[in-house]
C-alpha cells in the first residue's frame, strides 16, 4: 500500500508540473483565451484564473513530490480534476469543439482526453483515499500504544 | 538598364498576381499578421468570423495594426465546403471575396443543408462577376489555390477549424479555438505595446 501511495503520489506530481510548465511558458492570456473558450466564467473571472490557475498547480506538483499536507493537497487535487473534468464533459457533450486547455495549446477536446481526466480524476481520488486511510490507521495505533501505555 | 526595367516590371507583375490570389486584408506592414484557416461549413467558423473576426476588423485590421491573412481550409467531413472554398477563392480574383466570405458565412445553414453555394455565392455579385466567378470557380488554378492553402494548414499543424495563428515579430502563438474577442483583444495589445 505504502508503494501505490508513492507511486500515484508522484504520477500526479508530474502531471500537475508539466500542466503547470506548458502553462507557464506561454503568455498567460492564451491560457485565459482557453479558459474562456469554454463560456462559464465572467471575465474578469476568467483573468484572475488565467493570471494564478498555473501557479496553484505548480504548488500542487511541488506539495505532492514532498508529500507535505498530503491529505489536504490530495482533496484539493481532487477537486481541481473534478473540476476540470466536469467542465470538459460539459463542452464536450454540447458540441463545442473547443481547447481543452490542459496542458498548452492545440489540444482539443475528444473521448480521448477526457478518458484521460477520467483517469487522472480516478487516480487523485484513489490518493485522496489511500492518504486518509493511513492516517486513520496512524491514529488508530496512536490510540492502541497510548491504551497500553495508560496505567 | 533595359533589362534591369524589364525585371523590375516581371517582379512587380508576379508581386500583383501573388496579392491577387492571397486573401489578406489589412495593411502589408502592420506588426501583427493573423492567419486564419477556415471551412466556410464548420458552425465554429462561423462563429468565429461574426462574433470576433467582426470586431477586429473594424477595430485592428482597418486601422493597420493587424494584417489578416484567410486560408481555405475544407474538410472532408463537409459536403459542400470545398466548392465553397473554390468559390470564395474564385471570387477573391474578381474583387468580392469579403462579400462572398460575408454571404457563406451569414447563409451557411442554408446551403449547408441544400448544397446551393452557387446561389448563394451569386446574391452577392452581378451578373458580369457570377459568370467570371463561376467559371473560375471550376478553374484547376483557383483548385490548386485551395489545395495550396491546405498544404500550408498541414506544414502549419492545423488540425481542425478555424484555426488562428498570430505572428508578431516572428513570434508564433496558436490562439485556443472558441476564444472570445475581449480576452483575444487585450492580448494582441499586450503585442502591440511589447
Amino acid at each position: 500500500m505504502r508503494h501505490a501511495l508513492l507511486s500515484l503520489r508522484l504520477a500526479l506530481a508530474a502531471v500537475f508540473l508539466y500542466a503547470a510548465y506548458t502553462k507557464l511558458r506561454q503568455p498567460w492570456l492564451l491560457f485565459a483565451m482557453s479558459i474562456d473558450s469554454y463560456q462559464i466564467l465572467p471575465e474578469w473571472a476568467v483573468l484572475a484564473l488565467g493570471r494564478t490557475l498555473p501557479w496553484l498547480e505548480a504548488v500542487v506538483g511541488a506539495l505532492l513530490i514532498t508529500g507535505m499536507f498530503l491529505r489536504y493537497v490530495a482533496a484539493g487535487a481532487t477537486a481541481l480534476l473534478a473540476a476540470f473534468f466536469a467542465m470538459m464533459l460539459r463542452a464536450f457533450l454540447k458540441g463545442m469543439g473547443i481547447d481543452c486547455g490542459c496542458f498548452g495549446l492545440g489540444e482539443a477536446i475528444s473521448a480521448r482526453t477526457l478518458l484521460r481526466d477520467g483517469l487522472l480524476l480516478a487516480g487523485s481520488l484513489a490518493l485522496t483515499w489511500l492518504a486518509l486511510r493511513q492516517r486513520w490507521r496512524a491514529k488508530n495505533n496512536d490510540d492502541i500504544i497510548s491504551g497500553i501505555l495508560r496505567p | 538598364m533595359r533589362r534591369f526595367l524589364a525585371g523590375i516590371g516581371l517582379v512587380t507583375i508576379a508581386a500583383a498576381a501573388f496579392a491577387a490570389q492571397v486573401k489578406s486584408r489589412g495593411a502589408a506592414s502592420a506588426p501583427i499578421t493573423m492567419d486564419v484557416y477556415s471551412d466556410f461549413q464548420c458552425p465554429g467558423c462561423k462563429a468565429l468570423y461574426e462574433t470576433t473576426l467582426q470586431p477586429l476588423i473594424q477595430n485592428y485590421v482597418d486601422k493597420g495594426k493587424v494584417l489578416l491573412v484567410h486560408h481555405e481550409y475544407p474538410l472532408p467531413i463537409h459536403s459542400h465546403s470545398m466548392e465553397a472554398a473554390c468559390y470564395a477563392c474564385a471570387a477573391n480574383r474578381v474583387g468580392k471575396y469579403d462579400q462572398v466570405c460575408d454571404v457563406l458565412f451569414r447563409k451557411q445553414e442554408s446551403w449547408a443543408a441544400t448544397g446551393k453555394v452557387d446561389e448563394t455565392v451569386c446574391s452577392v455579385l452581378t451578373a458580369e462577376e457570377a459568370r467570371k466567378v463561376r467559371a473560375l470557380a471550376k478553374d484547376q488554378s483557383v483548385i490548386a489555390e485551395v489545395q495550396s492553402d491546405i498544404q500550408a494548414g498541414r506544414a502549419a499543424h492545423v488540425d481542425g477549424t478555424p484555426t488562428v495563428i498570430l505572428t508578431h515579430r516572428l513570434k508564433q502563438y496558436r490562439i485556443p479555438t472558441g476564444a472570445g474577442y475581449d480576452i483575444l483583444r487585450r492580448f494582441i495589445d499586450q503585442l502591440l505595446t511589447n
